[in-house]
């Protein structure tokens, strides 16, 4: 009995011991998988991509019969709006050909703007079940040009970055699961000169992005400004949406002002992304986490 | 052939947890309440309780094996799913021989099993770093509509499994393979 007794916990020891090697060596700070996790992942995600599809359409059916409600009132308030987004269209057209000209000008190619980025289109098949992890997978990877840290958006905003891609599909982290390591450097459009700062990570108590603002500005922020990515990380490109200020609190210390930001993007009904790679290249070291946030 | 039916189901159900959110109403995921899905591991109870004999331990290698691969898929962080479920799972597995497998042991095992296996993951994430939510908020948020929601699993289940894996593992004892 003595014996027995000896034998299990010699194997809870041996447990124990192991899980603490495996936190160990998946918490170091690896750049890519094992090639045992990306066959896994590979094949796991290819059964996803099936099991998607038909709940999918149900979600999408029963989406459907709640859109038909709103449809009429949706409709008149789209038609006004139509309106006014046709004289927008005729600006936006001449602004940008006058750009151009200006670019040309100054012999810069569009390529070297930092706005300018190649789009990967994919679809998420799967959410982790973690849910203090925020995590979602994606049906695209290493084979369709997916790195790390590239960002991720939908056609509302910015929802998150890749962390870790295989071959056929990729982990995604949300902005909702972002901490001090994911930073975004960010900014508030105005003219003359822009307000930068840099988005901390998410907090979960009042369910906001905290915005920290690196210099202090005499310009007060108002609520329902945007809030953009800068390009200035190295790692994402400029003008995608994050989110808009939803209040401006004062830091801890008095010194720097913090604005708390609601994200554009939602980030539970996510179906379709883009994965968006800048087109110019930071050659020194783009892959560095640390870079994003300085 | 019959060996395979288990790590099929299971490899089934795992794919499953990662849309089970998506079936929840999102009002549902909008509010402070965290479900995890633990439905591999409610499968896994259901192994323990009705498949396994005093001489075999396949639930606890199942646990390891399919707990390492939640790891590997849903979270990245090795280790974590696989020692909480095996270590769960062999507690199951002690527990059973001293109470007869009706549909209200199975689930009082349940309720103890998802409590002690969702603490475990608690506790190793909170030493980690992944979480720092307060013990009483993860008391009410997640613990409880956690344990809730599996349970429904569980007793869904119930009717589909209950006799099937009985069988399957008196199967297994007349073709007398032990692990």
């Amino acid at each position: 009995m003595s014996f027995l007794r000896k034998k299990r916990l010699f194997i809870l020891l041996i447990g124990f011991i192991l899980l603490v090697v495996l936190i160990g060596f998946s918490l170091r700070d690896r750049e890519e998988l094992t090639i045992i996790e990306e066959i896994v992942n590979d094949t796991v995600g290819l059964a996803q991509g099936i099991i998607h599809a038909p709940i999918n359409v149900v979600t999408d059916i029963t989406g459907n019969i709640g859109d038909f409600k709103d449809t009429y009132k949706e409709n008149r308030l789209l038609k006004e709006k139509l309106a006014e987004y046709k004289g927008l269209i005729y600006e936006a057209q001449e602004l940008k050909e006058e750009n151009d000209e200006l670019r040309n000008n100054l012999e810069l190619t569009e390529k070297d703007s930092m706005r300018n980025y190649k789009s990967i289109q994919a679809t998420v098949i799967s959410r982790s079940p973690e849910r203090w992890l925020e995590q979602i997978t994606i049906n695209k990877g290493k084979n369709d040009g997916i790195k790390k840290n590239m960002a991720v958006i939908t056609a509302e905003g910015m929802v998150g970055k890749v962390m870790t891609p295989s071959e056929n599909s990729a982990t995604v982290q949300l902005l909702t699961g972002f901490d001090q390591f994911n930073r975004i450097s960010g900014k508030i459009n105005r003219k003359g000169d822009n307000i930068v700062g840099m988005i901390e990570g998410y907090d979960k108590e009042s369910k906001h992005l905290i915005f920290r603002i690196i210099e202090e500005s005499k310009k007060d922020i108002k609520k329902d400004e945007l809030i953009v990515s800068s390009g200035m990380g190295g790692v994402f490109p400029a003008e995608l949406h994050i989110g808009k200020v939803q209040e401006v609190v004062p830091d801890k210390y008095g010194l720097t002002k913090t604005a708390l930001v609601k994200p554009s993007a939602d980030m539970y009904e996510i179906n379709q992304v883009i994965v968006v790679d800048r087109a110019v290249q930071t050659d020194a070291n783009p892959e560095s986490e640390e870079e994003e946030g300085e | 052939m019959k060996r395979f039916y288990l790590p099929l189901i299971l490899l089934l159900i795992l794919v499953l947890e990662g849309v089970a959110l998506e079936l929840l109403p999102e009002s549902l995921l909008k509010t402070d309440l965290l479900i995890a899905s633990h439905w591999v591991f409610v499968f896994l109870i259901f192994i323990a309780v009705f498949y396994d004999n005093d001489r075999t331990h396949f639930s606890v290698l199942y646990a390891l094996i399919f707990g390492l691969l939640i790891d590997m898929v849903y979270t990245d962080l090795l280790g974590v799913y696989m020692f909480s479920y095996a270590c769960t799972i062999y507690l199951i597995y002690g527990l059973k021989k001293l109470l007869h497998g009706n549909i209200l042991v199975v689930a009082l095992l349940g309720v103890v099993g998802l409590v002690v296996s969702d603490m475990l993951i608690y506790l190793i994430y909170t030493v980690v770093g992944i979480t720092d939510t307060a013990w009483s908020d993860y008391f009410t948020s997640r613990l409880l509509p956690t344990v809730g929601s599996n349970l429904v699993f569980l007793l869904l289940l119930y009717p589909f499994f209950a006799k099937k894996l009985t069988d399957w593992g008196k199967d297994q004892i007349t073709k007398g393979n032990t692990f």
